[in-house]
């Protein structure tokens, strides 16, 4: 029982309130309107109609393209992120591991969760699989302090950032404990960032 | 763009899981204002829709449903942001105890500093109605205990410690001493004492 | 769990010592200690056993396992072996620790048995972690954990886990979950501080 209680812990889920999924869903898809959105013209920075016409085809944060896309009336007709086309996909196919999923993302993951909803051949959900069962070799020595380059870190998307903070401490306190026959208590992480902080405003 | 304003108030909330902006009202009241104008909005199109003839003149529902959309999205960043506040001042509770350096306390609103306040006497208030002689207080012996007594080393002029004993201490900047762990792993936590291992 | 807490656990193991002093039964809250003759050797909670030995009051009996030929032996299988081999005890590195940390003077080769132990421990660790990243790539769903003590398996949270979760969130949408519009009828402050962070 104690051990379920770790997992489901630290396994991140997104929920209404989840900061994380606030900010993924902020990211944009390119979308084409279906139909004139009168008097909401002012959305395409490029024209200066009142109404939105059907036909333009716009980039919108996921959040709204969700809502427009679905239904029974869809608005929209949606394009996937350029992360997440065939050219990319192949990227990934090919070493998942060399690249930079940073930069391919921010939230490469969490994104692609979403955007996978209206990928009905399902190579998104596919391709985010094969990239995260791919890359977790490498999550796993970074946690652990294995082949140190923290570089890596930098390579990581939000994601895995936090599986691999999350993994790192716990290898830390292990591998302290190890080393050490007596660990101090210490002061609570709150207190001691508030010091650190204070120090700074002070120089 | 729709929403704009309350994404950047849920940003103020990222990567900053430890520590406590202060509340920002103004932002709050706009997004709150751009609610109910769009909610305005909808209603007056929603009216005209009403009384529209079908096939006749433009229909306004796409526009409705779009605004309707962002509506959503604001009301859900302004309860995030809400929320996410109140899970870190509880966390703030636990680990600065009942009463929070005033740097901080200038940071929470005026609904919020009620809310620690209250949910700081409730807690007390449990940890005293539970086990034995008083109370147990939840807030000490994190890790299993290995020994009665630890060395510490004060790190700020705190000034007299009464123990249970009745014995004081005087708790000066970097004097040690031996005390006993319930009594002082407090301080530890809050930082006025350093624990020395061996 | 953190490795205090496991150890807190493992300082459950009875180990045997020669107290150099008497006493009758003590009663404890998890059961009864003693009789103790000067002497004699008699059965201990670890904990209990550290404690005496730190005040100089009793020598530890190292436990049967704990010598250069077993250990040796148990590597070489360890080596050879593709499986996990049963450990002499479940909380082997635990109680090698404690009992190596406060009383080498009591256990002959102390220096050969801890290097024995750590060399174990990492061909093992070794192991797990060949094991969970074919269990990760090929997409298994299960492990058999059979052999390792609750120390090893616990080395692997909460990352493995975790990442087990997240590969099962990726494969599957949830159905008819709709963050935008789905607002919780109850709202709870979780207990946890890391539920809801990514």
């Amino acid at each position: 029982m104690i051990k379920l209680k770790i997992v489901l812990e630290h396994s991140y889920y997104p929920n209404y309130f989840a900061i994380e999924d606030i900010i993924a869903t902020q990211e944009k898809a390119p979308c084409k309107f279906l139909v004139n959105i009168p008097k909401l013209g002012k959305l395409n920075a490029a024209s200066e109609e009142d109404d939105l016409k059907a036909g333009t085809s716009l980039e919108l944060p996921v959040w709204l393209v969700q809502q427009l896309a679905s239904g029974r009336q869809p608005l929209v007709t949606i394009d996937l992120p350029k992360s997440y086309k065939p050219a990319y996909r192949e990227i990934l196919k090919a070493d998942a591991t060399a690249v930079d999923l940073h930069k391919f993302g921010l939230y490469f993951y969490e994104l692609g969760c979403h955007i996978a909803q209206f990928d009905n051949q399902g190579d998104v959900r596919e391709i985010l699989v094969h990239t995260f069962t791919t890359r977790f070799k490498q999550l796993m020595d970074l946690a652990d302090n294995i082949g140190l380059d923290p570089s890596a870190i930098d390579k990581l998307d939000m994601l895995e950032r936090k599986l691999f903070k999350d993994g790192n401490l716990a290898r830390n306190l292990l591998n302290n404990w190890l080393n050490n026959s007596i660990i101090p208590m210490g002061a609570a992480t709150m207190v001691v960032n508030h010091r650190k902080r204070k120090r700074i405003n002070v120089e | 763009m729709l929403g704009e304003k309350a994404y950047s108030l849920v940003k103020e909330l990222e990567d900053r899981q430890c520590e406590i902006l202060p509340y920002n009202t103004d932002l709050v009241t706009e997004i709150a204002t751009e609610i109910v104008h769009l909610y305005d909005q909808n209603h007056q199109d929603v009216r005209l829709e009403d009384s529209r003839t079908p096939g006749t003149s433009t229909n306004l529902m796409p526009t409705v449903r779009m605004r309707h959309a962002a509506i959503q999205r604001n009301q859900r960043c302004l309860l995030a942001y809400h929320y996410n506040r109140l899970r870190l001042l509880r966390q703030m509770r636990w680990e600065f105890g009942s009463i929070l350096p005033t740097e901080l306390k200038e940071n929470l609103s005026a609904a919020e500093n009620g809310w620690f306040n209250k949910y700081s006497t409730i807690l007390g208030k449990y940890m005293r109605s539970i086990g034995e002689n008083g109370g147990l207080n939840l807030a000490v012996d994190l890790k299993p205990p290995k020994a009665l007594f630890i060395e510490v080393r004060c790190l700020v002029d705190y000034g007299k410690l009464e123990l249970n004993d009745g014995t004081n201490v005087l708790l000066k900047k970097n004097s040690q001493h031996f005390l006993p762990r319930s009594e002082c792993e407090e301080l530890i936590r809050r930082g006025i004492l350093q624990h020395i291992a061996n | 769990m953190n490795p205090d807490d496991i150890e807190f656990i493992a300082e459950n193991e009875l180990v045997q010592v020669i107290s150099n002093f008497n006493s009758p039964v003590i009663a404890l809250i998890k059961g009864n200690v003693g009789p103790f003759r000067a002497g004699l050797t008699t059965h201990v909670p670890l904990w209990l056993a550290v404690n005496l030995r730190q005040r100089r009051q009793c020598k530890i009996v190292p436990p049967s396992w704990m010598n250069v030929d077993d250990l040796e032996e148990c590597k070489t299988r360890e080596k050879n072996l593709r499986i996990f081999t049963k450990m002499p005890s479940d909380h082997y590195i635990e109680v090698a620790k404690l009992l190596l940390d406060c009383s080498s003077d009591d256990i002959p080769q102390a220096d050969e048995i801890r290097t024995i132990i750590k060399d174990i421990w990492d061909i093992r660790m070794a192991k797990i972690r060949n094991s969970v990243n074919s269990l990760i790539k090929n997409s298994s769903s299960f492990a058999a954990l059979d052999n390792l003590t609750m120390f090893e398996i616990n080395s692997m949270m909460p990352l493995v886990p975790a990442c087990l979760s997240q590969i099962m969130r990726l494969k599957k949408p949830p159905r008819g979950l709709n963050t935008q519009s789905q607002f919780p009828s109850s709202i709870l402050i979780n207990t946890t501080n890391t539920t809801n962070s990514l």
